[in-house]
C-alpha cells in the first residue's frame, strides 16, 4: 500500500472522496474500512473477486444502501445517507451491472429520462404542451440527440430496448447516464459479457466521454487489461477490504492482488 | 394498406413528436373528432344520450384511471369514491350558489386532495396490498356517504343536480350535454396524448417498470406517484360530476359503489393498459355491449317464433359479454388498444411482410 499516502493526501479539489466506509447487511460486514478519493476526469478502476463489495461501494455512494461507518463527499459536499433521486440531481450519474433499462420504451425515451433531472415535467406543463413543454422537450432532444450520435446509436433509437442485444444495452445504458451531465459516472461492469472487440469500442467511448465531456469515471470492471489500459488509478478490494490502490500497473503485481484473483500459492 | 410510413420523413423533432406521426393516424383521429361534433345532427338523441354521452364521460374516467392504473402502474379498486367525492362537492358547490365552471372544478379539486390520501397507502404498499387498501378506503368512502346526511342526504336519499350552465348559458338539451361530455372527453384525451411524449409521461413509466432505475435518473416515485394518484383523481372528479350533471341529473351513493369501481378497472384493463384508444374501446364493450347482445337475443328469439322467458333473457347478455371479456384477454392480455395495435402494424407494412415469411 505504498500509494496510500499520496492518495489520502490529495483530497482537496477531489470529485468523490469517501471515508471509512463501513455497510453491513445483519451480521454480514460487505464493506468495512474503505477510502477512495477520486479526482477530477479522472478513470478511477475498482476491481476485486466477485462478493468483494464492489457494487456495495457504488451503492453506498448513490444512495442505495447508506454507508454505517464513514463519509462520502461530492465535490466537497457531504452526500452522506442522501435519497439516490437527490444524488442523481447532485451529478453522479451510474449504469448497473445488470441493466436497468426501461424494457418497454424506445431507446429514445429511454435516453430522454436520461434528462429528467434538467427537466420540469409536471402536469400543467403536459396539459399545455404547446405552450409550456414544447420547447424544453426539443431542448432536451437536441442534447440527447448529441450522445446517440456519439455513441453511434442512430439505427435503433426507435426500438424497443427490449429487442436488443446486450452490448448495444449496454451502450444504450452508458448514453442514458451520458446525457444527465454528470460530475461523476460510476459504471458498473459496463464490459460484463462482451467480446474483445466490443470491449475496444466501449473502452474508446469511456476515454472519449472523458475527453469530450470532462467526466470522472469510477469503473468496475473484471478485465484486467481494460482497467490497465484505461485507468488513472485504481483501488482492488477482498472481503470487503482494500488490498491495494495506485498505479493499475503496480497494483497488479501486487501479490495480495494476484493471491486474491488467481488463488493462493498453487505451486 | 391506410397506413403508411413510406414517404413520412421527419426533418425536424418538432415533427418527430408530434402526436400522430402516420398520415392515416392523423386523418383517423380527426374524422373521429368531426364525427363527435356531427354526433347530434346524425344520431337520433336517443342513441346521443344514452349512448355516446355516458361512452364520452365514462371513457373520460377511464382514462383517468389509466393514468394511475396503466401509466404508474398503481393498482387502483377505489376509483369510484372518488368520482363520488367529486361530484358530491361539484354539486354542493353548485347548489350553494357557485357558477358551475367554478363547481366543477372545486369537484376536481376535492377528489385531488382525496385521491392523493390514496396515494400515502401507494407509497407503503404494492401489488395486491395496494389493491385491498384502495378497496378498504372505496368501503370506508361508501360509509361516509350513506350515513352523512349533510353530503348524500341520507341513506335512501338522492341529491338533485341543479341545472347545469356554462359560460352563462343554462344547459337543457339533448345536444347542450352531449357537447359537454364531448369537450371534456376530449380535453382528456388530448391530456394523455401529451402525456405519451412529455417527461411526466416518461417518468411514470419509469417509476411503473423499475423504481430503482428511476431513482438513480433522479425520478423521485414518492412524489411522481402522488402526482399520478392526484391528476387521476382530479380526472375522476370532474368526470363524476358531469356524469351526474348531464346523465343521473340525481347524485346517489350507490352510482359510485364498489361494483363501479371494479367495473371501470374492468373498462381499463380490458381496453389495455396503458392504452388511450384502448380505454375508449373498453369503455365501449363494457358499457354498450350488455345492451346490444340484449337486443340481439331479443330480437332473434322474436324473429324466430321462440318463447324465451324473461329471466333467461335477462342472463345471456351477462353470460356473452363475461365470456367476450375472457375471449379477448386470452387473445391479447394488453387488451383491445394492443388487438388494435397489432391490425394497424399488419396494415402497415402489408403486403411486403408477406416477403419476411
Amino acid at each position: 500500500m505504498t500509494n496510500r499516502q499520496t492518495e489520502t493526501g490529495t483530497s482537496d479539489g477531489a470529485i468523490l472522496e469517501c471515508r471509512g466506509i463501513e455497510r453491513r447487511f445483519g451480521g454480514i460486514v460487505a464493506v468495512t474500512g474503505v477510502d477512495m478519493v477520486i479526482r477530477p476526469q479522472e478513470i478511477f478502476g475498482l476491481v476485486g473477486p466477485n462478493g468483494s463489495g464492489k457494487t456495495t461501494l457504488t451503492n453506498a455512494i448513490t444512495g442505495f444502501y447508506p454507508p454505517n461507518v464513514g463519509s462520502i463527499r461530492l465535490a466537497g459536499k457531504d452526500i452522506t445517507g442522501t435519497a439516490p433521486h437527490k444524488v442523481a440531481k447532485l451529478g453522479v450519474a451510474r449504469t448497473f451491472q445488470n441493466l436497468a433499462l426501461f424494457n418497454g420504451m424506445s431507446v429514445l425515451d429511454n435516453i430522454l429520462l436520461g434528462r429528467h433531472i434538467h427537466m420540469n415535467p409536471g402536469v400543467f406543463r403536459t396539459a399545455f404542451y404547446w405552450w409550456a413543454a414544447k420547447n424544453e422537450e426539443i431542448e432536451n432532444r437536441k442534447i440527447v440527440e448529441e450522445v446517440i450520435e456519439f455513441l453511434q446509436l442512430e439505427s435503433i433509437r426507435n426500438e424497443l430496448v427490449d429487442g436488443l442485444p446486450i452490448g448495444l444495452k449496454k451502450r444504450v445504458e452508458l448514453a442514458r447516464a451520458l446525457v444527465a451531465e454528470p460530475q461523476m459516472l460510476i459504471l458498473d461492469e459496463p464490459m460484463a459479457g462482451m467480446n474483445q472487440e466490443e470491449k475496444g469500442y466501449m473502452s474508446r467511448f469511456i476515454l472519449d466521454a472523458r475527453a469530450e465531456r470532462g467526466v470522472s469515471v469510477l469503473l468496475i470492471e473484471h478485465h484486467m487489461d481494460v482497467i490497465i489500459g484505461i485507468c488513472d488509478r485504481m483501488l482492488a478490494l477482498n472481503y470487503g477490504e482494500m488490498i491495494a490502490s495506485g498505479i493499475p500497473k503496480e497494483v497488479v503485481k501486487d501479490p495480495r492482488v494476484i493471491e486474491a484473483y488467481v488463488g493462493g500459492s498453487h505451486g | 394498406m391506410f397506413y403508411r410510413l413510406s414517404g413520412v420523413h421527419h426533418a425536424n423533432y418538432v415533427s418527430d413528436s408530434r402526436i400522430f406521426k402516420v398520415p392515416a393516424d392523423r386523418n383517423l383521429a380527426i374524422f373521429i373528432f368531426l364525427f363527435g361534433l356531427a354526433a347530434p345532427f346524425l344520431l337520433p338523441s336517443l342513441y346521443l344520450n344514452s349512448y355516446m354521452l355516458p361512452w364520452l364521460i365514462w371513457t373520460a374516467a377511464a382514462l383517468g384511471l389509466n393514468l394511475v392504473t396503466g401509466w404508474a402502474g398503481q393498482l387502483h379498486l377505489g376509483y369510484a369514491a372518488v368520482m363520488a367525492v367529486g361530484a358530491y362537492s361539484a354539486i354542493h358547490a353548485a347548489r350553494f350558489g357557485v357558477p358551475w365552471e367554478f363547481a366543477l372544478i372545486i369537484g376536481g379539486l376535492a377528489s385531488s386532495v382525496i385521491g392523493s390520501l390514496f396515494a400515502f397507502a401507494a407509497l407503503r404498499v404494492k401489488g395486491l396490498y395496494l389493491a385491498l387498501t384502495t378497496l378498504a378506503m372505496q368501503f370506508v368512502m361508501d360509509w361516509v356517504l350513506t350515513h352523512s346526511p349533510a353530503i348524500s342526504g341520507g341513506s335512501h336519499a338522492s341529491l338533485q343536480s341543479p341545472t347545469l350552465a356554462l359560460l352563462g348559458q343554462d344547459i337543457t338539451s339533448d345536444t347542450g350535454y352531449y357537447y359537454v361530455a364531448f369537450g371534456w372527453c376530449v380535453l382528456v384525451t388530448i391530456f394523455m396524448l401529451n402525456l405519451k411524449r412529455t417527461g411526466l409521461g416518461r417518468a411514470l413509466v419509469a417509476v411503473r417498470e423499475k423504481d430503482f432505475a428511476a431513482a438513480i435518473l433522479g425520478v423521485n416515485s414518492f412524489y411522481y406517484k402522488i402526482l399520478a394518484f392526484a391528476a387521476s383523481s382530479f380526472i375522476a372528479g370532474v368526470s363524476g360530476a358531469l356524469l351526474v350533471a348531464t346523465f343521473f341529473f340525481l347524485a346517489a351513493p350507490e352510482q359510485f359503489s364498489v361494483a363501479v369501481s371494479i367495473q371501470v378497472l374492468a373498462m381499463v384493463i380490458v381496453g389495455g393498459l396503458g392504452s388511450i384508444i384502448g380505454s375508449y374501446l373498453g369503455v365501449a364493450l363494457i358499457l354498450l355491449v350488455p345492451g346490444l347482445v340484449n337486443g340481439i337475443v331479443a330480437g332473434g328469439s322474436q324473429s324466430l317464433g321462440m318463447q324465451i322467458n324473461v329471466e333467461t333473457l335477462a342472463h345471456i347478455p351477462n353470460a356473452v359479454y363475461g365470456a367476450l371479456i375472457v375471449i379477448i384477454l386470452l387473445i391479447e392480455p394488453l387488451g383491445l388498444g394492443k388487438l388494435y395495435g397489432n391490425i394497424r402494424d399488419y396494415l402497415m407494412v402489408w403486403p411486403f411482410d408477406q416477403l419476411r415469411k
